[in-house]
Order: structure tokens, then C-alpha cells, then sequence
């Protein structure tokens, strides 16, 4: 899952010296986008603002020409587009104006649970080598901030992660999720394993 | 347009090792997502079923879509858990398999992992990138501080094998990566689209903060999104509202019709039976068509005036030609003999207040015009709860909002008789906290009546439909092809209240109604409307003149979500008009033809727990008994699948094909 944010004032506001057209896209608005702030944004500079498309699913580069052709005046008066979307957006649309400066207003962050539907609190690597049939169904490269395969760091302090004292500690979980199915006897078993970095690279 | 495959079934040695320690498994199997749905589907099951040398232990399997759909999954998984299987074995992503852990962990089952996961973008090392909802090319890797600006829209992360920041490593040969031999170096691209914008590249070191956006905050957002999604009920999104174009404008009288254009079909049920013919006298008020059955409404005059004669015309939501009475206006409004008010209503039998709301054809004025007789006789099922619906959770619309504000009292009238009738305590009024004003009205109107419950609920659509607002506000569920009354409760909306409380109290029937004109329209609000007024003096009042051009825009009648695009202009407003918007047509409008990609966005968002995708790709094919079997007869058609899917695919008008062929034949 992808969410953006805002980039900060400062740099906006140098985007926004020369008139320039906007593509705001809310396909996304259902997990997250900062439409608040970018229509107020919008609202600030009105004056240097030539043109505006809205526009959902802006990644959809069929969707996005067709939207241009019905701009394409505004776009030729401004003097550089700025794009208020996820990065793919972006790239979409500077792939489009090779040759006009296309600048991305909001900075991307990786969300977990993207591939999937609804924002979960479960996460996947994508490693390409499930541990989960050891771990009782809880990932220890998500779940561990170490991303720890064989067992936990022993750093933990009140259940919780020495990184990051907001978190449970994984292996904990992993340990009581095992405990529930009688299990705990895996962890005694499988004490060893590699993560193969060639499957990420290679795509297994 | 990429496969995105998912997930790849483990190595078969693997599999055996791991299927050794149990006697009894069931499997379950995503069916995947973010593909191209194209073939029916491709069973990563059979190939394990297959490979699998002990089948005596697969004691069945299932496929579920969308398994890392929590809500869903944990839904479809209380059946299989509580059978006697031991183990699950899950054949799907590592989102799947973490879900259907959670859910099984209390119960002590075991649950297998069967498949890797194949490595995506979001994964920086990963060559496949991050497809964006359109499963093309580009990337992102969500690094949180885009260098795009920079780099002329070529992204160096995704791009570059090594991700490298600051320019190329020196390694390309013939323009191709030396990591990826297959690949261009994106730094060569990057400096060839740079030249083509007369630019240099000048920019100086750039430095990957990987930190850059705090586990808290991610928390926060990840927090905020899920609460939204899931709060109230399952489902549902949230439109832009727009509804501060015609908020604060008050009821406005619309200039009285020269003619009047009175359907006999208003209602759900069967046509009201016609009492008049050409040349007639008739009075305001006077019944023109009785009712023909048990579901069914009389219709009423709403002016005085001459009939000049009984054609066809389109009827706005029926969208075929059905007949109507059309009466010449004299202005004298002089009213006919049956309107004569009760008072004293208190002291009437509740048998008689129902027989006047049957007699003035009060109908559901939400838009589904539903007899409201039928819904106050007294029921079988015992009714604890009278729901009073001020959602109007549909964008543009604030015909009951502007109701509420300034016939509080009548409302509150209404609902007395409402109460009265159907012998309840409780009675709840749903309001959307968007609706500040209406809510402090009615708060201060019922504070005399400690038996009203008004409830301020958080804004979400189609919360306005009877079984999201039930759900809402008292937690029970409908069930699947139920009503209200199985639950006990009834639902009213507060226009019908109103014009419940105008009928026994004032003694008039149902003529007229408040709509509301926005969009782009010249002259927008709200207006009391005689029910018949022709369309055509709305878009003259209104400056609709834009209405007429219908390559660019688009006339809906209700809300933007659930209303019909009127595409005949010579009809008139019914019972059930809550409104006209007139909208901009999107340059990438809707289509039939586009291609589903499984990203699941409408699975996601029906409000009914449906899977949308398939009445598009079983419409699409004609396979009718499909769509059936997928229960497409319990779709509200709220059009929160249509609104998300990323793909623009025509969803409702194939849902309503589906309704239409998928009962036919059985």
C-alpha cells in the first residue's frame, strides 16, 4: 500500500514560482491522501495556477491522456506541472511531457499490507522463502525489527522491541501463537535458516 | 500489462516434509489479485492436488478471494474451523497466511504455509516495481522523499539495480545495466529526457534518509485510514461531499407549473388505476388514480386545473414510457373537499391514521418510494425501534437537511404519529455529523421528549440505506434478503415524516416535496416542488441549459451515487426526486469494456459484502446463473463499487442487467 504526504512548505513554494498546471489525484483517497492540504495549497496560489485536473487512478496512463487532450491549452500556458499523487503518478505523467519539468508535491511511503485490500496490521516481505510454517503465522522479517530468523535478540523489555519500544516484540508473539497450537516443540526443531536474497532479486 | 503473480506453490520435496506431521488438512487458496481477469481462474489447488502424493489427506478445499480481507475471510473461515479438520494448509500470499493465522489461532489450528510468495516491488531489491492500479510499468518504491524533481520523473531507486543517487556507477555497456544485462541504465534515460528539457543535471549529493518518515507516523495514518474504513460498517466510502454549495439556502417556493405532468406509477408496486379523463375538472388535492392493491398508492393532483389529456411519457426512474395525467394549471389553487386536517389526531384508532397516510399516497420519500401504509400496518414480528433516517449521506443533496432546519416541529409531529401508530418506545433519529445545523435543531426539539434518541454519526456513504443506518445505530444485522421489520425495526425518512404529519394533521395529500437543484446549474438550492413539474421548467428556472449538452454533462436525478441519468428531458419530478445535479462528464468516463484487474477496491467497499468484480466479468460473458450464484439480487446498487474501481468499469448498469437475467430463467 502506498500513502503519500505533503512535501514540506519550503519546497512547494519554490515549485510554485512560475505558473504551472496541477494533476491532483485522488484515486487512492480511500487509504490515504492529504486532499485536505492540497486543496488548500491549491487554493493559496490560485493565481499561478493555469489549469487543474482531478482525476482518479492518475497511474492509469489511458485514463490520464485523456484528461491532457481536454487540457491541453492550460498545460501549454504553464510553465511546469506539478503532480500531487503517489510516485507512479508522477512517472506517468513526466513519461507523457518528456519534455516539460514534471515535479511530484508529495513524497511516497510504503504502507504495510499493500498488495492486498484493506490496511492490515500483517505485513509481507515478499522474501520468496515462507518462514511462516515455523512461526505460527506471524512473520519474524516483518514482525521483528531485526527481521531475526532464529529467535528473538533477547533485547526485549516488557514484551516490548528495543528498536522501537511502540512495538511487541515478534518472536514473543511468535513464541505464545505457537504456544496456542502446542507447537512451541517447532522452534527446538527448526533452528536454522538462511534467507536466500538471490529469490528477491531474481524474483524467485 | 504484467501477471502479477502472487504467489508459487513450495518446492514439491518441501511440501511432503511439511505434510508428514499431519493426517487431515483443508486447504484454502487465494485466487489472487492485481492481474488482468481474463480467464475464470487458475487453480493453484489442483496443481497441489496434484503434485501431492498422500490425496487421502486433503479432506476438501475452498477458494477464497481476497483472503487477506479480514473482515470477509474470518466470515467465510467460522464455517470451515469449526469442522473437524486439524490442519489448514493455505496456498496464498504472505498476507493470506498471516490472516488466516490470527483468525484460527484461537481455536488451536494449525495452519500450513503451501506457497512462497513471489517478491513484488515496495521490496526495493525487487524487479517487478510497484504498478499503481493500472499494472503498467512504472515504479515506486515509497521511499518517502521523492527525488523525481530531480531526475525528470525516471525513478533512480526503482530504476537504477543499484539505486544509486547520485549518477550512473560507470558500469553500463551499450546503454544496459551491468547487474541486469536485459535492462537500459536508467541514468543514461535519465540524462537523455533531462537534455530534451534543455536542463543539466546540477543538482549535488543526494542522501536516502530511510528514516524519513517515522514508524509513529505511519501508525498514525495506517490508524486513521483503517478506523475510517471500518468504522460504523462494513464497507462504504466517502465522496466528495460538495454539500456546502446548497446548505445554507433556504426552501425556496418554485413558481407554480403551467402544466402538470402526474405519473400514475410513483410508487414500488403496481401502477394506481386512472379516475379521470380528458376534460376533466380537477381540484388541488384531488386523488386522480386510486389504488390498485395491496402494494400499491393512489396519486393526487397537485394543482387545479383542466386535464387535457393522458399520454405516455419517460418516467424518470423506470427509464420506459408509462402513463401520465396532464393537467392545465387555472392558478386558482382551489383545494379539493378530502383535505380537512385532524388535530386531534391523538384520539384517533391507529387502524384510521394508517388508512389517511394510505388514502394522501404517502410514499418513501428517500427515493425508493415504498408505500409507507404497508411499512406501519401493524407487522408480525414484534417493533421495538422506530429508525427516524436524516443521513442523506448522498453527495449534493440537502433537501432533508434544509427539512430538518426549518420544520423541526413538524418533524417532531410526525414522528408522534409515526410512534403512535406502530406502538414503539424507542424511536432513534440518524443524523450525520456533517448536518451541524439540523442536529442542533432537532437536539433542542426533542429535549422534551426523553423517548428520542438522536444519534450523530460519523459521515460515511450509504449510511442513508436502511441497513447501514440499522447497523450503525443499533448493531443489529439485517439478514441476507430480509427487512427491517425482522429485526424490528421500522425506518422512515424525515421527508416522509413529514408529509405523514402534513396528511393527518392538514389533511393534504402528498403533492409536493423539496428537492434539491445542484451542480452546474446557474441558479442552485433547495425548492418546495409540486410533484409533476415538468423537467424543462426546472431547467429554465435553474439555467440547466447545460443539460442539453450531453456530450459534455450529464443530468442525474438524485445524488450523484445512486441517481439516474435522465437522458429524456420531456418528464417531470416524482415522489421519489430528492434532487437534480447536473455534472461534468469525466474525459475517462465509464465503460462496459475495460478489463478488470483484480485490485479488489469493490470488494472492499460493498457496504452488502459482495464481490462486485464478478457481475463484471460474468456480465460481460452473459453467464447470468453465475452472477446469480454470486447473490447479485442482494446489491443495493449504492455505486460504491462503480465510484473505486480503478478499471472505470460500468458496474451498475451490468449489475442490473445481471437482476434482470439471472432470476429469469429459474
Amino acid at each position: 500500500m502506498l500513502i503519500t504526504k505533503l512535501k514540506s512548505q519550503q519546497e512547494l513554494d519554490r515549485y510554485f514560482d512560475k505558473r504551472v498546471f496541477i494533476f491532483k489525484c485522488y484515486g487512492c483517497s480511500e487509504i490515504y491522501f492529504p486532499e485536505e492540504e492540497v486543496n488548500k495549497l491549491i487554493k493559496e496560489k490560485n493565481e499561478k495556477i493555469t489549469g487543474l485536473v482531478e482525476i482518479d487512478y492518475l497511474c492509469n496512463e489511458d485514463f490520464a491522456k485523456k484528461y491532457i487532450e481536454k487540457n491541453t491549452d492550460e498545460i501549454q500556458n504553464a510553465k511546469g506541472i506539478i503532480v500531487f499523487s503517489c510516485g507512479v503518478g508522477v512517472q506517468v505523467v513526466a513519461k507523457i511531457f518528456e519534455k516539460s519539468m514534471v515535479v511530484p508535491g508529495c513524497d511516497t511511503f510504503y504502507l504495510n499490507g499493500f498488495q492486498g485490500l484493506t490496511v492490515l496490521d500483517c505485513d509481507c516481505n515478499q522474501c520468496g522463502q515462507c518462514y511462516l510454517n515455523y512461526t505460527g503465522g506471524v512473520c519474524p522479517i516483518t514482525s521483528c525489527a531485526k527481521s531475526l530468523l532464529n529467535g528473538p535478540c533477547g533485547g526485549a523489555k516488557n514484551r516490548k522491541c528495543e528498536v522501537n519500544p511502540e512495538i511487541d516484540c515478534g518472536w514473543i508473539l511468535i513464541y505464545e501463537r505457537l504456544k496456542k497450537i502446542n507447537k512451541e516443540s517447532i522452534l527446538k526443531e527448526k533452528n536454522y535458516f538462511v534467507r536466500d536474497f538471490e529469490k528477491i532479486i531474481k524474483g524467485i | 500489462m504484467i501477471d502479477y503473480t502472487k504467489y508459487k506453490l513450495k518446492p514439491a520435496d518441501e511440501l511432503k516434509s511439511l505434510l508428514k506431521e499431519t493426517s487431515d488438512v483443508f486447504i484454502l487458496w487465494c485466487k489472487k489479485c492485481y492481474k488482468a481477469f481474463e480467464k475464470e481462474e487458475e487453480s493453484e489447488c489442483q496443481k497441489f492436488i496434484q503434485m501431492f502424493d498422500e490425496p487421502e489427506k486433503i479432506k476438501g478445499c475452498e477458494a477464497i478471494d481476497f483472503l487477506c480481507n479480514r473482515y470477509l475471510t474470518e466470515k467465510k473461515l467460522a464455517e470451515i474451523i469449526g469442522l473437524d479438520h486439524h490442519d489448514i494448509g493455505v496456498l496464498s500470499c504472505g498476507l493470506g497466511i498471516q490472516t488466516v493465522a490470527e483468525i484460527a489461532e484461537n481455536k488451536g489450528v494449525r495452519v500450513f504455509t503451501l506457497a512462497d510468495t513471489i517478491p513484488q516491488s515496495g521490496n526495493a531489491t525487487s524487479v517487478t516495481g510497484y504498478h499503481g492500479m493500472a499494472l503498467g510499468s512504472e515504479k515506486c518504491a515509497s521511499c518517502g522523499q521523492c527525488y523525481l524533481t530531480i531526475t525528470a520523473g525516471l525513478c533512480p531507486i526503482v530504476g537504477c539495480a543499484k539505486s544509486l543517487l547520485n549518477g550512473p556507477c560507470g558500469g553500463a555497456k551499450n546503454e544496459k545495466c551491468e547487474v541486469l544485462p536485459e535492462k537500459s541504465c536508467v541514468w543514461i534515460e535519465i540524462f537523455k529526457r533531462i537534455k530534451k528539457q534543455g536542463r543539466n543535471f546540477d543538482t549535488g549529493i543526494q542522501i536516502r534518509d530511510n528514516n524519513v518518515f517515522t514508524t509513529d507516523e505511519k501508525r498514525k495514518v495506517s490508524f486513521f485510514s483503517i478506523r475510517r474504513r471500518t468504522e460504523n460498517f462494513y464497507g462504504g466510502l466517502h465522496p466528495s461531499e460538495n454539500k456546502d454549495i446548497t446548505e445554507n439556502l433556504t426552501i425556496e417556493k418554485f413558481p407554480a407549473p403551467k402544466y402538470v405532468y402526474i405519473f400514475l406509477s410513483q410508487h414500488t408496486g403496481s401502477p394506481s388505476s386512472l379516475l379521470v379523463k380528458e376534460g376533466d375538472v380537477v381540484k388541488l388535492g384531488q386523488t386522480i388514480g386510486k389504488s390498485s392493491g395491496l402494494i400499491s398508492s393512489p396519486v393526487h393532483s397537485s394543482v387545479s386545473g383542466r386535464v387535457i389529456g393522458v399520454e405516455e411519457k419517460f418516467h424518470p426512474t423506470l427509464l420506459v414510457n408509462c402513463p401520465v395525467v396532464i393537467i392545465e394549471n387555472d392558478f386558482s389553487d382551489e383545494k379539493d373537499a378530502s383535505i380537512c386536517g385532524y388535530v386531534e389526531w391523538e384520539k384517533m384508532e391507529d387502524e384510521a391514521l394508517v388508512e389517511i397516510i394510505r388514502d394522501k399516497g404517502i410514499v418513501g420519500l428517500g427515493g425508493a418510494m415504498f408505500p409507507t401504509h404497508v411499512k406501519l400496518r401493524k407487522p408480525k414480528n414484534p417493533i421495538d425501534t422506530l429508525m427516524i433516517n436524516g443521513c442523506e449521506c448522498e453527495p449534493y443533496l440537502n433537501a432533508d437537511n434544509r427539512l430538518m432546519i426549518e420544520c423541526t416541529e413538524e418533524i417532531i409531529e410526525g414522528i408522534k404519529i409515526a410512534r403512535k401508530i406502530l406502538s414503539v418506545d424507542n424511536v432513534i433519529i440518524g443524523i450525520e455529523n456533517n448536518k451541524q445545523e439540523a442536529i442542533e435543531k432537532i437536539g433542542k426539539a426533542i429535549e422534551r421528549y426523553p423517548w428520542i434518541i438522536l444519534k450523530k454519526l460519523n459521515t460515511k456513504y450509504p449510511q442513508g440505506a436502511e441497513r447501514m443506518l440499522i447497523k450503525t445505530t443499533t448493531g443489529r444485522q439485517v439478514p441476507e434478503g430480509g427487512l427491517p421489520l425482522d429485526v424490528g425495526v421500522v425506518v422512515l425518512n424525515v421527508g416522509t415524516v413529514f408529509s405523514i404529519y402534513q396528511a393527518i394533521v392538514h389533511g393534504f395529500p402528498l403533492i409536493k416535496r423539496v428537492i434539491t437543484v445542484s451542480g452546474s446549474f446557474e441558479k442552485k438550492g433547495n425548492f418546495e416542488i409540486p410533484i409533476g413539474t415538468p423537467l424543462k421548467d426546472i431547467l429554465d428556472f435553474c439555467g440547466g441549459e447545460k443539460a442539453y449538452d450531453t456530450e459534455n454533462y450529464y443530468l442525474k436525478m438524485g445524488g450523484p451515487m445512486m441517481g439516474v441519468v435522465q437522458g429524456e428531458f420531456d418528464t417531470a419530478v416524482v415522489k421519489g426526486t430528492t434532487g437534480y445535479v447536473l455534472l461534468e462528464k469525466n474525459p475517462a468516463g465509464t465503460s462496459e469494456e475495460n478489463t478488470c484487474i483484480k485490485c479488489g477496491r469493490c470488494v472492499d467497499v460493498c457496504p452488502m459484502e459482495l464481490y462486485p468484480l464478478y457481475y463484471a466479468f460474468y456480465g460481460k460473458n452473459q453467464l447470468w446463473e453465475k452472477c446469480a450464484e454470486y447473490k447479485v439480487k442482494n446489491c443495493i446498487e449504492c455505486g460504491c463499487c462503480e465510484y473505486i474501481c480503478s478499471s472505470k468499469i460500468s458496474l451498475i448498469s451490468l449489475i442490473k442487467k445481471a437482476k434482470k437475467n439471472a432470476y429469469n430463467k429459474a
